[in-house]
């Protein structure tokens, strides 16, 4: 199973987004939220949300394995 | 080089962590210190809006390793001492205290530009996500381009 993490503003749309999901790459697992998730697939499309695996920073094709943790991340906003 | 780096709740006290910053090292001759601050106000589309809280999230172990790295940066161009960079997350209030950015050096140009960078970065990289509450909504804020332009101006510099 793969962890999923959405931060920010894509928390507000994946508030009924089960918590694991099984996929082999980030882009499968957009792919796979749009059917039910077709606002937070929308928000996850645009180019300045980042993808991270085990809190690295990766791209959308970096391949999973069972208990990857992986995260959605808008634009940061801190300090 | 000494670095501290700390993402809490509670608030920094700005006097302990200058003493901390020069203590310890005879050859510090510049200690420049930043701190950031929730204002009361948020600038939307629709003008200025005032605010009553602002609340940080942030990505607990990728937040403190990415500071890590950005400290690393800046030592790596500039001749550091000692470095603190401590954030505050969850629910903050107008005029509380946000961020602080401190920078120890021999001389002053490190510890002013180095202090700049760190700053840049940390807004630019950090997985920090600030959200306002105010007039009974809820709102995040967006990030900014002039950010963007500020930490992209460190691109180009040799490295010393």
């Amino acid at each position: 199973m793969i962890n999923l993490l959405f931060f920010g503003r894509l928390g507000d749309f994946a508030t009924q987004v089960p918590p694991t999901i099984e996929a082999s790459t980030p882009a499968e697992i957009r792919q796979l939220l749009t059917a039910d998730f077709p606002d937070l697939a929308r928000e996850l499309q645009q180019p300045q949300v980042l993808v991270s695996v085990n809190k690295m920073i990766v791209g959308w094709d970096q391949p999973l394995f069972d208990g990857s943790e992986v995260a959605f991340l808008p634009p940061v906003t801190g300090g | 080089m000494t670095t501290r780096i700390r993402i809490q709740q509670q608030d920094f006290d700005l006097a302990e962590e200058y003493q901390l910053l020069r203590q310890g090292h005879s050859t510090v001759g510049a200690v420049v210190t930043f701190s950031g601050l929730v204002r009361d106000f948020e600038l939307s589309p629709e003008g200025s809006e005032r605010i009553d809280s602002l609340n940080l999230q942030h990505y607990p172990g990728m937040t403190e390793s990415l500071l890590k790295n950005i400290v690393e940066q800046a030592n790596s161009r500039w001749d550091l001492i000692a470095t603190t960079v401590i954030h505050r997350v969850g629910e903050l209030l107008p005029m509380e205290q946000i961020v602080l950015v401190g920078v120890a050096s021999e001389h002053r140009a490190d510890a002013f530009e180095a202090a700049q960078f760190l700053m840049d970065y940390l807004k630019t990289q950090a997985t920090f996500w600030k959200s306002v509450k105010g007039n009974g909504k809820h709102q995040w804020i967006e990030s900014k381009a002039s950010d963007q332009q500020a930490a992209a101006r460190w691109d180009g510099v040799a490295d010393e």
